[in-house]
C-alpha cells in the first residue's frame, strides 16, 4: 500500500536526487511484499508522469529529469530478482512480446516497465530499449516473432517517429496486433492511432493486465 | 534595476548571474574580485587567494604571465571545485591597464554530448542488468528442472543396482568354486563397479536434495567419539588393504552433541577415505579429534602430494576434479567434498584446507557444542 504521504515524500527525495533514501523506500515496499504492478503503477508511474509534467512546464530542467529517470530505472534493477523469479515460478503463456521505443525517443523507463508487466503476466518480453532504429526493430520482429509489438513513446514532438514505426510494422507484418502508450499522448495523439488497424492505445500500466493476462 | 549604461548593466549580470567564472587579477596572480559564480564554485578569496592555487597543474608546467600573452586563444585550465572533482574551463585573459580580466567558460556543447553519452551508458547497463536478471531467473529453473531429474534418474537406478550387487554377492559366495580364475574376476569387476555406481547414485541423490535446498537433518543427542569410531572401521579396513597407516588420536567429549549421526559418519568418512587415496604405500594418516573451547576440532592429515591453490579453490565444487592424481587409481565422483562442505556447514560448522603441493594436506572441521534448544542454518 502506497500512502499519500509516502508517494509524496519519495517524489522530494527523488526530485533531490537522493538515490539512496529512494531506494531504502523501494527496498522496504519490496520487504512488506508489495504487489509489484502495485508498486509500478502508483510510485514509479506516477512519480515519473509528475516529474514529466514538470519538465514539460518547465518546472525542471532536462538534466534533473535525466538524473531522476536515472534513479528511477536504476530502482529497477532492485525489484528485477523478485520480478523475474515469480515470473519463473509463475505459469508461462508461451507467448512472446517485443516492446520498443520509438526512433529518437530516449526515453525507455516506461518501455521497460511495460515489458515488465508482461513479464508478470507469463509473457517472455523483450526490451528492446531507447532509440531504436525502425529497422533493427523490423528486424529483431522478423527474427523472434513475438506474439505483439509494444511501442513507447514519451515526448510529444516524437509522435511522427511512433507513427513511421506502427506503419513500417503493418507494411511488413500485416497480422501482427500493436499496443501503444506512453506520456506523449497525454498531449493528444489518440485518434491517429485508431487509424490503423490492429493497434490499440493503452493509456497506463493498470490498464495493460486485463488486456494481456487471457 | 535600471543602469546608466550597457556596459553597467552587462558587468553586473557577469558579477552576479553569470554561470562563467570572472576572476580580476594582479600582473603577480593575486585574485582582486571574482564573480559570484567564482566563488560559489571555488571559495576563492576565502580559502585560496592566488589564481595558480585554483588549477590542477599536474606538471608544475603553469605559468600564467605567459598566458596573458595571447588573450585570443583560449586556455584549456582544470579548475578545483569545492565538490572534490575539476572542472575543465576556456580561459581568456585581458590586461587592461595594470590588471589582468580573466573569463573562464564551460565547453557546453561538450558537456551536452557527455552527459548523452552518460545517459546512453546508463540505459544500456540497466537493459544488460534486466537481461542478466532474466536469464539467471531462467538458469535457476533449469537448475531445479535439473536436480528434479537427477534425483528422479538416481532413485531409479539405486534398486536395480542394489539388485546387481546382490546377486553378485551371492554368487561369489555360493557359486564361485564352480567358476574358473577369469571368470571369478569377470565377477569382481562386475560387483567392484557395481559399488562404485552405487556410491555414485548416492551421491546424486545428495546433491539434488542439496540443490533442491531439501537437505535435512535429523539432530539427535550423541556421543561423538563412537560415531567417530563406527566411521573409521571402514576406513580401517580400506588403509590396511593400502598399506597404509591410520593414526587416530580421539579425546573424550564433555557431552553429548546434537548431530545428524548418519550425516556427520558420511562427511568423516570421506575426509578420511580421501586422505587414504592420496596416501602412498607406508604413509601414515593423522586423524585428532579434540573439544576445544565451544568447539568440537576433527583434523585429517595426509603426507600425500598435496594440492595447489587453484586446485584447492574448486575443492568443493560439484564434479571439480583436483590435477592430483589418487595413488592407486581410485575411482571417484567428484561429488564427495562438496557432500562433506554441506554436511558440515548445515551443521554450523566449518571446514579448512591447508595444503602444500609435494608436502601433503590437512583438512580441518570445527563443529559448535550446540544445546538442544539451538536449530543449526541450513
Amino acid at each position: 500500500m502506497i500512502t499519500g504521504a509516502l508517494y509524496q515524500n519519495y517524489l522530494t527525495l527523488l526530485l533531490d536526487g537522493d538515490r539512496r533514501a529512494c531506494a531504502q523506500i523501494v527496498q522496504q515496499l519490496l520487504d512488506d511484499d508489495i504487489a509489484i504492478q502495485t508498486l509500478y503503477h502508483d510510485l514509479f508511474q506516477k512519480s515519473m508522469y509528475e516529474v514529466g509534467r514538470l519538465w514539460e512546464f518547465n518546472r525542471i530542467s532536462v538534466a534533473k529529469e535525466h538524473l531522476v529517470t536515472a534513479i528511477t530505472e536504476g530502482l529497477l534493477n532492485l525489484v528485477y530478482p523478485r520480478l523475474f523469479e515469480k515470473a519463473s515460478v509463475d505459469s508461462r503463456n508461451e507467448k512472446k512480446v517485443v516492446i520498443s521505443c520509438a526512433a529518437n525517443e530516449f526515453h525507455q523507463v516506461g518501455g521497460k516497465m511495460v515489458a515488465d508487466i508482461f513479464e508478470l503476466n507469463g509473457w517472455d518480453s523483450q526490451f528492446l530499449g531507447a532509440n531504436t532504429p525502425v529497422d533493427q526493430m523490423l528486424a529483431h520482429i522478423q527474427e523472434e516473432k513475438p506474439d505483439l509489438v509494444g511501442l513507447s513513446v514519451s515526448v510529444y514532438f516524437n509522435m511522427p517517429a511512433l507513427r513511421s514505426g506502427i506503419e513500417a510494422i503493418r507494411g511488413n507484418f500485416l497480422h501482427l496486433d500493436i499496443l501503444v502508450g506512453g506520456q506523449a499522448f497525454n498531449w493528444g495523439g489518440t485518434e491517429i492511432i485508431k487509424q490503423y488497424s490492429g493497434t490499440a492505445y493503452v493509456p497506463s500500466l493498470d490498464r495493460l493486465t486485463p488486456l494481456i493476462s487471457a | 534595476m535600471m543602469y546608466e549604461t550597457r556596459e553597467q548593466a552587462v558587468y553586473a549580470y557577469v558579477t552576479r548571474q553569470s554561470q562563467d567564472l570572472f576572476f580580476v587579477l594582479s600582473r603577480d596572480g593575486r585574485i582582486l574580485q571574482a564573480n559570484e559564480s567564482a566563488r560559489t564554485l571555488t571559495k576563492c578569496l576565502e580559502n585560496v587567494t592566488t589564481f595558480s592555487d585554483l588549477v590542477v597543474d599536474f606538471a608544475s608546467t603553469f605559468n600564467l604571465t605567459g598566458l596573458f600573452q595571447t588573450p585570443e586563444v583560449p586556455h584549456l585550465l582544470n579548475i578545483k571545485t569545492t565538490t572534490g572533482l575539476p572542472q575543465s574551463y576556456d580561459f581568456y585573459f585581458e590586461q587592461v591597464q595594470h590588471l589582468v580580466l580573466a573569463f573562464g567558460r564551460l565547453d557546453a556543447r561538450e558537456i551536452t554530448h557527455m552527459q548523452k553519452q552518460l545517459l546512453s551508458l546508463n540505459q544500456e547497463l540497466n537493459n544488460l542488468t534486466r537481461r542478466l536478471h532474466k536469464q539467471n531467473a531462467e538458469l535457476a529453473r533449469l537448475n531445479w528442472e535439473k536436480n528434479q531429474f537427477l534425483g528422479m534418474a538416481a532413485h531409479d537406478l539405486r534398486k536395480p543396482i542394489g539388485l546387481i550387487l546382490t546377486y553378485c554377492e551371492f554368487l561369489q559366495d555360493e557359486a564361485a568354486r564352480d567358476l574358473n580364475t577369469e571368470h571369478q574376476k569377470f565377477l569382481s569387476t562386475i560387483h567392484n563397479r557395481s559399488l562404485f555406481m552405487k556410491h555414485l547414485v548416492d551421491d546424486f541423490l545428495d546433491v539434488s536434495a542439496i540443490e533442491a535446498g531439501r537437505f535435512d537433518l535429523d539432530l539427535q543427542p550423541v556421543d561423538i567419539p563412537n560415531v567417530l569410531s563406527t566411521s573409521l572401521e571402514i576406513n580401517r579396513l580400506q588403509a590396511r588393504k593400502k598399506g597404509v597407516i591410520l593414526q587416530v588420536d580421539m579425546e573424550a567429549c564433555p557431552k553429548p552433541v546434537f548431530i545428524d549421526a548418519a550425516k556427520i559418519e558420511q562427511a568423516v568418512t570421506n575426509l578420511v577415505s580421501n586422505a587414504i587415496d592420496y596416501s602412498r604405500k607406508g604413509d601414515t594418516v593423522r586423524v585428532r579429534f579434540f573439544p576445544q573451547q565451544d568447539h568440537l576440532v576433527f583434523s585429517v592429515e595426509d603426507n600425500g602430494p598435496g594440492m595447489s591453490r587453484q586446485d584447492r579453490e574448486k575443492l568443493f565444487t560439484p564434479f571439480s576434479r583436483t590435477r592430483t592424481k589418487k595413488t592407486a587409481g581410485e575411482k571417484s565422483t567428484g561429488l564427495g567434498l562438496m557432500i562433506t562442505h554441506k554436511i558440515i556447514t548445515a551443521h554450523n560448522g566449518t571446514l579448512h584446507v591447508n595444503s602444500t603441493p609435494d608436502r601433503g594436506t590437512t583438512i580441518t572441521v570445527t563443529l559448535p557444542l550446540i544445546n538442544q534448544f539451538d536449530t543449526p542454518k541450513e
